[in-house]
């Protein structure tokens, strides 16, 4: 890592640390939302970025692990220590049957996941005595581990920052490994793969659960945040939105995701306030980046690099990832 | 010698209704080189895609150190010890050569699962990509991408993957196509200094390298193997002239 | 006597559906294009034609302007857009995410967030009688004939017309009907235009019966993938069975098991898949 990124690392660690003494409440709920969804983003972009895979699911995965941590918090009364990790476990268990989704190739997985997430929703809707059905389930407690609580919002800032820190190093160490590399490999080329002794179907569907395990924390942070979750938190809209995230920021990433989602919910929750058509302005960033921008932000700005540097390809639709 | 190092019995694959391999049977001796040769749409590599097991055959066996390995998958039968190369270049375009070598070496071993540690830990890992860097010459660009790379150079890395995994059956499809003279000479040498042990079927059109290398040749045409001899007599035969029409 | 009944609300919602879900599969079948703005098309097709039904009266006129209309936009889209992501699906899918977000969003200014209903035509309103005693909507009977002329049409022209045969062939082996001659660019309008007029139609034809409301978009084509993906992207025969197939089950599962019914679709589209990864008639892409 270069010397600029270092200390752009550092500044921005710091403001993330400073930041929230200095803001108003929307401004923390928005950060800590960026945190939430960024590591959503993160969780897909081990299949978009590494594998080769696109999701469009996975706020289904978010959501089934707040449900499950909402309900035993609110209904049961089940402490956090245990209903947090409860509700990652679900989204695991999910994710092992979504994975199914790994034996099918690239259009089919696209369309797929769509539709498991719709399933998801559609269940979570209609399945009104257990779910809550359109209601949701609400008054979710703060998150408590036994003398310690974070009832306020800058005190679940620094909590939710903290494990955000922790998933993106764990995230790091992962794909800088074997593993992480043979993912890459199989984005580059299955057959080739195969023929080098890979289980690319074995491969696949472990990245898609430990992409699960990740969607799965992302939901409990989410949960306690927002105190109350609704089918509306896994529609096929809001799986989109952390499939750009993650390419508008630079797939492939650590942290392009969250950039990614940095702007995603500036527009959903900012720029909404004072412009009645944002959702118009929302696709035409989807459109933009298709066309303009298809390897993100931190693609763009490696390009620029490289161009100052010596002369480069102009960007085009190859540098997606394909299939 | 009690088994053949790989081998197929009548071995059939159909495509709707043609037959890309008819009724083939082939078998390779532990140690020989085999070329394989016959004209574009003969069917060299379907019968290699069926002996790897990227395709599996409509009809007849596949049998690999005396083992039928028919319905074993692909990358099993690769950590049982075959290795090929693609007729068109098949390599990981956005990583670094190193990392394609890399990933080759790691293709048979448990490291692949490793999840915890980084890749620079594996010091010896990254040695031996350098050795089969070295031997293919393509040690000076270890840590430029694919992409950067000449076609020649990437036939050359081709070639380095398949050898990385230490196949003891090695097969090569066109391993010298398109290159210039000077790197033909490079890959030919580089296959003759290949040990001895090592079982090599390769397909080949240019016939310099067929009559360097090979013990024996198979002639495929039309799905059905019609010859087989040593290079001086499958050249010599008035037939297989009259197929090629000039090709040779 | 019930099962007949839901049986033939199956089969005219499966109609709907294969209005919609042709024009996807054949555009993938031959431009290897996912166009997820198919549901915005069917909403915005149906909009447009229930200001054409108020302004005009005539539901056959209001039909026309939905599918009329959304060939235009397809049209503006597939020129100056969808061209532009070549075969990489991954762009095609935000690209027409991003176009639905457009769409969704237009449609919310010009014809509210309320749910609206088109009028049925007069020849089909009420109730029908068929044999052996059973009532049934008249409008829900109009929409499973029309289902059955448009899917017959449409067989017939791809299976037996030279022009179907070309479609046939470019489904199969794209470069190599370019190789012939033929001009792929003209074919690909076509089935771009033909699958348009198709949504729009659907629009119109749904919103007398299902309503159209924002979220429809996404309602409609998450059955439509269901349909397609059961059937086999680029098969035709596919989506008529697909679309059948769908809708039985839709207007069962709803019927038994209302809590569930959403998993009564997608079950056995998961089983399916763990047997024939990519659909009953469909192809390796």
């Amino acid at each position: 890592m270069g010397v600029a990124a270092k200390v752009g690392i550092g500044c921005a660690g710091v403001l993330a640390l400073v930041l929230p003494q200095f803001l108003n409440t929307f401004w923390i709920s928005l950060l800590i939302q960026i945190l939430v969804f960024g590591l959503l983003a993160l969780s897909a972009d081990l299949l978009i970025g590494h594998t080769g895979l696109f999701p469009l699911g996975h706020a289904a995965l978010l959501a089934v692990a707040a449900y499950t941590t909402a309900i035993l918090e609110v209904r049961h009364a089940i402490p956090t220590l245990l209903a947090a990790p409860a509700g990652v476990a679900v989204a695991v268990f999910f994710s092992l049957i979504f994975g199914v989704a790994v034996r099918t190739s690239g259009v089919y997985f696209i369309l797929v996941t769509l539709a498991f997430g719709h399933i998801v929703w559609g269940v979570l809707l209609r399945w009104s005595s257990f779910t809550g059905g359109d209601n949701g389930v609400g008054n979710v407690p703060a998150p408590t581990f036994g003398p310690i609580s974070f009832p306020t919002l800058s005190s679940y800032y620094y909590l939710a920052l903290a494990v955000v820190v922790v998933c993106t190093a764990a995230y790091r160490v992962l794909v800088r490994s074997p593993f992480g590399l043979t993912l890459r490999g199989i984005r580059e080329s299955e057959s080739r793969m195969r023929a080098l002794g890979y289980n690319v179907v074995a491969h696949k569907y472990a990245a898609f659960v430990v992409s699960g395990l990740f969607a799965g924390i992302a939901g409990v942070l989410y949960i306690y945040w927002n105190r109350f979750v609704s089918p509306a938190t896994t529609t096929l809209v809001i799986s989109a939105e952390a499939t750009l995230m993650a390419i508008i920021g630079g797939t492939g990433t650590i942290f392009g995701p969250f950039i990614g989602s940095a702007i995603i919910l500036v527009i959903r929750n900012y720029v909404s306030g004072f412009l009645v058509q944002w959702m118009t302005v929302m696709g035409l960033v989807f459109i933009a980046t298709v066309l303009w921008a298809p390897d993100g932000l931190l693609g763009l700005a490696r390009r620029y690099r490289a161009r100052r540097a010596r002369d480069a390809t102009s960007p085009d639709m190859a540098s997606l990832p394909k299939r | 010698m009690d088994q053949y190092a790989v081998e197929a019995v009548n071995l059939s694959k159909a495509f709707g209704g043609v037959h890309a391999v008819d009724g083939v049977s082939i078998a390779v001796p532990p140690g020989q080189r085999r070329a394989l040769i016959g004209p574009n749409g003969a069917g060299k590599t379907t019968l290699f895609n069926c002996l790897t097991g990227s395709m599996s055959p409509s009809a007849g066996r596949i049998m690999l150190f005396g083992k039928d390995v028919t319905s074993v998958a692909e990358h099993r039968r690769t950590a049982m010890g075959i290795g090929r190369t693609f007729q068109i270049t098949n390599v990981f375009h956005d990583l670094t050569v190193v990392e394609n070598v890399l990933l080759a070496l790691q293709g048979t071993s448990r490291r692949k699962w490793v999840f915890h540690r980084s890749m620079d830990f594996f010091r010896s890992n990254w040695e031996r990509a350098g050795a089969e860097l070295e031997r293919v010459g393509l040690a000076g660009r270890a840590s430029d991408t694919v992409g950067s790379l000449s076609y020649g150079e990437r036939r050359q890395l081709e070639l380095a993957l398949a050898l990385a995994s230490t196949p003891r059956v090695l097969l090569l499809d066109e391993p010298a196509s398109g290159l210039s003279p000077g790197e033909r000479k490079r890959i030919a040498e580089i296959l003759a200094e290949l040990q001895r042990e090592i079982t090599i079927v390769f397909i080949e059109h240019d016939m310099s390298v067929v009559l360097g290398l090979a013990d024996k040749v198979t002639v495929l045409h039309r799905g059905r193997a019609i010859m087989e001899g040593t290079p001086d007599e499958v050249k010599a035969s008035r037939e297989i002239q009259e197929i090629y029409l000039g090709n040779v | 006597m019930n099962w007949i009944l839901q049986a033939l609300n199956g089969i005219s919602m499966g109609s709907l559906l294969f209005l919609l879900a042709s024009g996807f599969t054949l555009t993938f079948g031959l431009a290897r294009f996912i166009n997820l703005a198919h549901g915005a098309f069917y909403l915005l097709g149906g909009y447009i034609g229930l200001s054409t039904l108020r302004a005009t009266g005539n539901f056959w006129l209001a039909l026309l302007a939905g599918g009329v209309s959304i060939v235009v936009v397809s049209y503006f889209c597939e020129r100056h857009l969808f061209r532009r992501t070549r075969d990489n699906h991954l762009a095609q899918v935000l690209l027409t995410i991003g176009i639905v977000y457009v769409i969704a969003d237009i449609a919310l200014l010009v014809w509210g967030g309320n749910p609206l209903r088109i009028p049925p035509p007069a020849f089909a309103r009420g109730p029908i009688d068929l044999p052996w005693g059973i009532v049934y909507p008249r409008y829900r009977f109009f929409l499973i004939v029309f289902g059955a002329i448009v899917a017959a049409v449409l067989w017939v022209i791809y299976t037996k017309t030279q022009l179907g045969a070309i479609v046939r062939a470019g489904v199969d082996d794209r470069e190599m009907v370019d190789a012939l001659g033929i001009n792929v660019h003209r074919l690909f309008g076509l089935v771009f235009g033909l699958a348009a007029f198709l949504a729009g139609v659907s629009g119109v034809a749904g919103g007398a019966f299902l309503t159209l409301y924002p979220g429809a978009e996404w309602d409609v084509l998450v059955l439509a993938l269901v349909v397609v993906i059961i059937g086999g992207l680029g098969s035709l025969g596919g989506a008529i069975v697909g679309s059948l197939i769908v809708g039985l089950i839709d207007a069962y599962g709803r019927w038994l098991f209302p809590e569930f019914s959403y998993f009564m679709v997608f079950g056995p589209m998961v089983i399916l898949l763990l047997f024939r990864p990519t659909g009953l008639f469909g192809r390796e892409t």
